[in-house]
């Protein structure tokens, strides 16, 4: 095992010709954050392989759905993506780093890494519909991690051995983050109005 | 007694056999399917989700504040470790920077919870060896180390001690003399603890060559904190990524090759030791001043990643957050997560009647790992 | 470990349980159970509702004034609610007896009432909170208190504002 090595970045565009945004930042103790976004998620085996090369460990992978920026944020957007984002009139959606479209149903896949103590996060965004592949085949610890994914969203991983339910049961619909679930179900009606009416109703019986 | 055939799954010979959902090691739900040739285990299938309940989900409902205690509850033998990393990720985003005197009650409270959880797992070793009256015994001086939470921090298991910001608990004269006198009650037993566990025939016949998880098999899997360490992987967050004041700590990071049953808890045992010098060395010097920012910090849009030592080893959280008060995505892995894969490579050709005692070595947590 | 000498140790000391419901448990005086709410120093921020991770707080707005209501059955017993009270007027006491019947369970909830005041200069009903002073220097001395409680929050802006310009 091994810190992040000082070429990190150029490995890193080596192994992904499209493209990466990469940034880091090293505390006072020593301890490197960084983060590499793919223009390009086709790329991300490549990179997968580069950073086993470094000697890195796969330490968690992160799916979410990350919500569509407002409105008003898309004129005046940083990433220099191109058609359609300039114009503060058009109502394309604002398009990731690499292209791919934040409408709120597009995925982000985060890939943390561990170099040693160092960390180094992999994103890499996939559009709605479309899909990605699976690290197993260069690391073993994204079994577990990718089959939890693929039960929570609606995303598909290719190349994944063993791309059965991992927590939730079969009858179960399929992703579950993606739905909205009613609060009152999600704490077992702990906090509805019907049970708060009857405990404020006991409440001032009790203090009368 | 002896194999005379390496196990084969697709054998006629080979038998499958339900272990758990329930009282595998602890009174935690996870089912194994295990086949078994003879008396030897052929293959493990793990299925897991018995007490899947989507805090992940819940936790983006719920606002940063209410999280630091929602992440607490998600498990109770690391309980602190969760709102801790939370909390780091969450201070990260906002630049908030933790007081001198906040990060030196963070480490006591981590370390007091690593006490008390690493002599809860060897405990239960001596239970599953079938030797009750070490379990018992072992127990027993763990109820001072539950004492002491009680009494510093008002909960045997849940301390509430940290805040986005600091901590949220302070010492006093006499909370400092209880944990004083605490640690000094509880070191010589440790100690005595640990001589009993290296010397006892009956805890050395059950567990040594038990559950051999080799080095290479140990970084394949990815596992963490004194399965890892076991197995001759030298890592620890306190070291290879300090936070709070680790670096001025006396943190010991003891390694063993075999990568046994008996070498995990001998791990656990050492590491309990050595978190009463953390203690010690916290209580020493530890400054004066304010021990959080104060109300409500700010935490603006952003992500974070943040990792702590978790008695289990390697917690990460990442947090993105956005303009509301809510997290936009929370996630973390909890050391058991990576350390259930191993299970598959130390059950190899193990005997059935050593299935619990390997399954409660990696001192699992089913809440955690399935949250 | 020499087992007969913990067994002498054992058999000399005594039970480690406690003789608990016989006798008294002690109980750690930081113990973290069951809360206690303080309406007369209380500011109405409503923070406590905002910070309970466990939705066990709720303060209702009525035609009484306004209700503060925890029931015990939801709260975890964090302390997030008296952490973050400005004033403190939520306290967590050593109290854990909180054991009761299936029929009792509604009535496991401590409530109180913050009143409607008439306002003693514009006369208009206002909750009769605790004025939050805690920022106002210099001091406020206690009959300024005093005589800020008895006023709607306008009334109470105005007052701190008029100390202000004479000081």
């Amino acid at each position: 095992m091994s810190r992040i090595p000082d070429d990190i970045e150029t490995r890193l565009r080596a192994a992904a010709p499209s493209g990466i945004s990469y940034e880091q930042k090293t505390d006072p103790l020593g301890v490197t954050v960084a983060w590499c976004e793919l223009a390009n998620k086709d790329e991300l085996l490549a990179i997968a392989e580069c950073l086993a090369r470094c000697g890195a460990r796969l330490s968690m992978i992160t799916g979410s759905q990350p919500p569509a920026p407002p409105e008003v944020e898309a004129e005046e957007s940083e990433t220099d993506a191109g058609d359609g984002v300039a114009e503060a009139a058009s109502p394309e959606p604002t398009l990731s780093f690499g292209g791919t479209p934040l409408d709120g149903t597009a995925y982000e896949l985060d890939y943390h890494f561990d170099l040693a103590g160092d960390a180094l996060t992999v994103v890499a965004l996939v559009a709605q519909g479309s899909s990605i592949a699976s690290l197993t085949p260069v690391y073993r610890t994204a079994d577990w991690p990718e089959r939890e994914i693929m039960e929570l969203y609606g995303l598909r991983i290719v190349g994944h051995p063993d791309p059965r339910r991992l927590f939730l049961d079969k009858s179960i619909e399929p992703a579950v983050l993606e739905r909205l679930i009613p609060f009152s179900t999600l704490t077992n009606a702990t906090s509805t109005s019907d049970l708060w009416s009857k405990v404020m109703e006991a409440g001032k019986e009790a203090s009368q | 007694m002896t194999t005379t055939s390496i196990a084969d799954p697709m054998s006629p010979a080979t038998t499958t056999i339900p272990v758990g959902p329930l009282h595998v090691a602890l009174e935690e739900p996870m089912y194994f399917r295990i086949d078994i040739s003879g008396e030897r285990v052929a293959h493990v299938g793990i299925n897991a989700g018995h007490v899947h309940r989507g805090i992940e989900y819940l936790a983006t409902k719920r606002t940063l504040i209410q999280n630091v205690v929602l992440t607490e509850r998600i498990c109770s033998l690391c309980s602190n470790s969760h709102p801790e990393a939370f909390a780091m990720a969450a201070e990260e985003i906002g630049g908030i920077e933790v007081p001198e005197r906040g990060k030196y009650l963070r480490v006591i409270a981590a370390e007091v919870k690593r006490v008390a959880s690493h002599l809860f797992n060897v405990a239960i070793l001596a239970h599953l060896v079938g030797y009750d009256a070490l379990f018992m015994h072992v127990m027993q001086v763990r109820e001072i180390a539950q004492d002491l939470k009680e009494g510093v921090f008002g909960n045997r298991m849940d301390l509430g001690a940290i805040c986005i910001g600091g901590a949220r608990y302070d010492l006093d004269e006499e909370t400092t003399a209880l944990l004083r006198s605490s640690l000094d009650k509880l070191e010589p037993e440790i100690a005595e603890i640990e001589k009993t566990y290296r010397t006892n025939g009956s805890i050395l016949r059950r567990t040594r060559d038990v559950g051999v998880l080799a080095n290479s098999d140990a970084i394949a899997c990815g596992v963490v904190g004194p399965v890892a360490r076991a197995s001759g992987v030298d890592y620890d967050v306190r070291r290879e990524a300090p936070y709070h004041v680790y670096d001025r700590m006396p943190v010991e990071v003891k390694t063993r090759q075999d990568g046994d049953v008996w070498s995990r808890a001998m791990i656990r045992l050492h590491e309990a030791r050595n978190a009463i010098s953390i203690i010690r060395r916290c209580l020493d010097t530890l400054p004066t001043g304010p021990v959080n920012v104060g109300e409500k910090p700010d935490v603006p849009a952003g992500r974070a990643v943040a990792r702590s030592e978790a008695p289990r080893g390697e917690l990460i959280y990442f947090l993105k957050t956005g303009d509301s008060e809510q997290p936009e995505r929370l996630k973390w892995r909890v050391p058991s997560f990576m350390n259930w894969d191993a299970l598959t490579f130390m059950m190899r050709d193990a005997k059935v009647a050593d299935i619990a005692i390997i399954v409660n070595s990696i001192d699992p947590c089913v809440s955690c790992t399935e949250r | 470990m020499n087992f007969l000498a913990l067994f002498a140790r054992n058999l000399t000391k005594g039970p480690y349980t406690e003789p608990f419901p016989f006798a008294p448990a002690p109980t750690a005086k930081r113990f973290r159970g069951k809360i206690e709410f303080d309406a007369e120093t209380c500011e109405g921020c409503r923070l406590c509702e905002r910070v309970c991770p466990a939705g066990a707080i709720r303060m209702t707005r009525t035609a009484e004034g306004m209700t503060f209501d925890c029931w015990h059955d939801s709260c975890v017993f964090c302390g997030n609610c008296e952490f973050h009270c400005p004033t403190k007027s939520i306290h967590q006491t050593a109290d854990w007896h909180l054991a009761h019947t299936q029929d009792q369970k509604f009535l496991m909830v401590e409530h109180a009432l913050i009143p409607n005041q008439i306002c003693a200069e514009c006369g208009k009903e206002a909750l009769a909170t605790a004025p939050a002073t805690r920022t106002v220097t210099p001091p406020l001395s206690p009959t300024e208190t005093q005589h800020l409680k008895a006023l709607c929050p306008k009334c109470r802006a105005k007052f701190i504002r008029a100390r202000k310009a004479a000081a």
